[in-house]
């Protein structure tokens, strides 16, 4: 368990400076706001309409097609971890693996999912 | 740990469990309702990892492993689904999908 | 002794934090913020399981739910813009009360099985080490088929929700 004790100290301190950047930047900064100061760009355009519009469905099927091949990488450590031990059929289990799931890639391909029109 | 400590990991997952259903049963909001499931599903995740400790069989891992498979082919659909749902009531409020009542 | 006393500290921190959050994941009105609270409650189990032991598992956990799934679900909250949704907390109907009731028998019930029906002893051989390679050697090698079995139901994720929201060519 000790060879973990480096994820703790890194937890501790990236939120330690993340408290102490907004902290020290919430009890210092002065603040008076005027109208101008309000604006989301202080110095340009004024925006017109509310700045939610509703983003396009395409985004979906690119955050979709992350998650998925995420896993897949996620298979992928532990077979590489002892990938020496399993030799050649540890190659071709993985090699099933992946046909399988480039089948769903070709798919996705051909359906044009993957084309930003 | 002490040995004595995989109880208060069982309560914590039947605490966490229960949140989930809570939410699950009083909330309408249908995106919500979908995060309150994959809490109930890391509950139970939690309980096979203790179970992994009281059994000393590494076997609840692996399942845990082929949970998070499933969980993340299910909001891949689950939440595609809601974006249609949404396009064609435009509301996601569960008490409004009534399309299959007779 | 001190490394006990370390890891009992921990474990409350992190299991007060799980509750906590998940608690403030369900009450929150604004779906953005419920979403984030359940990012806070799946770091939390992740300590929980490098305390016992399952490492792989925990760095999963924060790859595949902090990490993906929760983006997806940001994601869709965007898509449709549901900052404000249906909302509905505060009303107290009967069936609402009535609800709440039949899940607190339902807590009851789990509490009944975990602690009088115990079919189980506890094994008194040392906690197993749920790294990379030894959970790979398991599930290469035993549970081959399962792992096989998990690409067709990734393919079938991905043909399902492709289907579902690619936009017809009209």
């Amino acid at each position: 368990m000790k060879e973990y004790l480096g994820i703790l100290i890194i937890i501790l301190l990236s939120s330690l400076v993340a408290i102490l950047i907004v902290g020290i930047s919430y009890f210092l900064g002065e603040r008076k706001p005027k109208k101008v100061k309000l604006l989301p760009y202080e110095c340009g355009m004024t925006t017109i309409g509310p700045s939610r519009r509703r983003i396009s469905v395409k985004y979906y099927i690119f955050a979709m097609l992350f998650l998925i091949f995420d896993i897949e990488v996620l298979f992928m450590y532990p077979w590489a971890v002892i990938t020496k031990d399993l030799k050649l059929f540890g190659f071709v289990e993985m090699f099933i693996f992946i046909v399988i799931l480039l089948i769903g890639y070709f798919y996705v391909w051909r359906k044009g999912a993957l084309e930003w029109e | 740990m002490v040995e004595h400590s995989y109880n208060l990991y069982l309560l914590l997952s039947a605490i966490l469990f229960t949140i989930g259903a809570i939410g699950v049963i009083t909330r309408r909001n249908g995106i919500i309702v979908f995060m309150c499931i994959e809490l109930m599903l890391n509950a139970a995740n939690l309980a096979f990892i203790s179970a992994t400790g009281i059994q000393k069989a590494l076997e609840g891992m692996i399942f845990v492993f082929f949970v998070m498979t499933v969980a993340a082919a299910e909001a891949a659909v689950g939440l595609a689904i809601f974006v249609m749902i949404f396009r064609l009531k435009g509301t996601i409020s569960v008490d409004e999908m009534n399309l299959l009542k007779g | 002794m001190a490394e006990i006393v370390f890891k009992w500290i921990v474990f409350f921190i992190a299991s007060i934090l799980s509750i906590f959050s998940s608690v403030m994941m369900v009450t929150r009105k604004n779906p953005v913020h419920s979403a984030l609270w359940l990012v806070v409650t799946f770091i939390s189990l992740a300590v929980l399981y490098f305390l016992l032991n399952a490492t792989f598992i925990a760095i999963s956990q924060v790859i595949v739910y902090a990490g993906a799934i929760m983006m997806l679900f940001l994601f869709v909250i965007m898509l449709i813009h549901l900052e404000k949704g249906p909302e509905e907390i505060g009303k107290m109907t009967v069936s609402r009360i009535f609800a709440v009731v039949l899940t607190v028998l339902l807590f009851v019930e789990i509490l009944v099985g975990v602690y009088f029906y115990r079919a189980w002893t506890v094994k008194p051989e040392p906690m197993p080490f749920g790294d990379p390679k030894t959970v790979g050697k398991l599930l290469y090698t035993k549970y081959l088929f399962p792992f096989e079995i998990a690409s067709v139901l990734l393919l079938v994720g991905i043909i399902g929700a492709v289907v579902l929201a690619k936009r017809r060519k009209m």
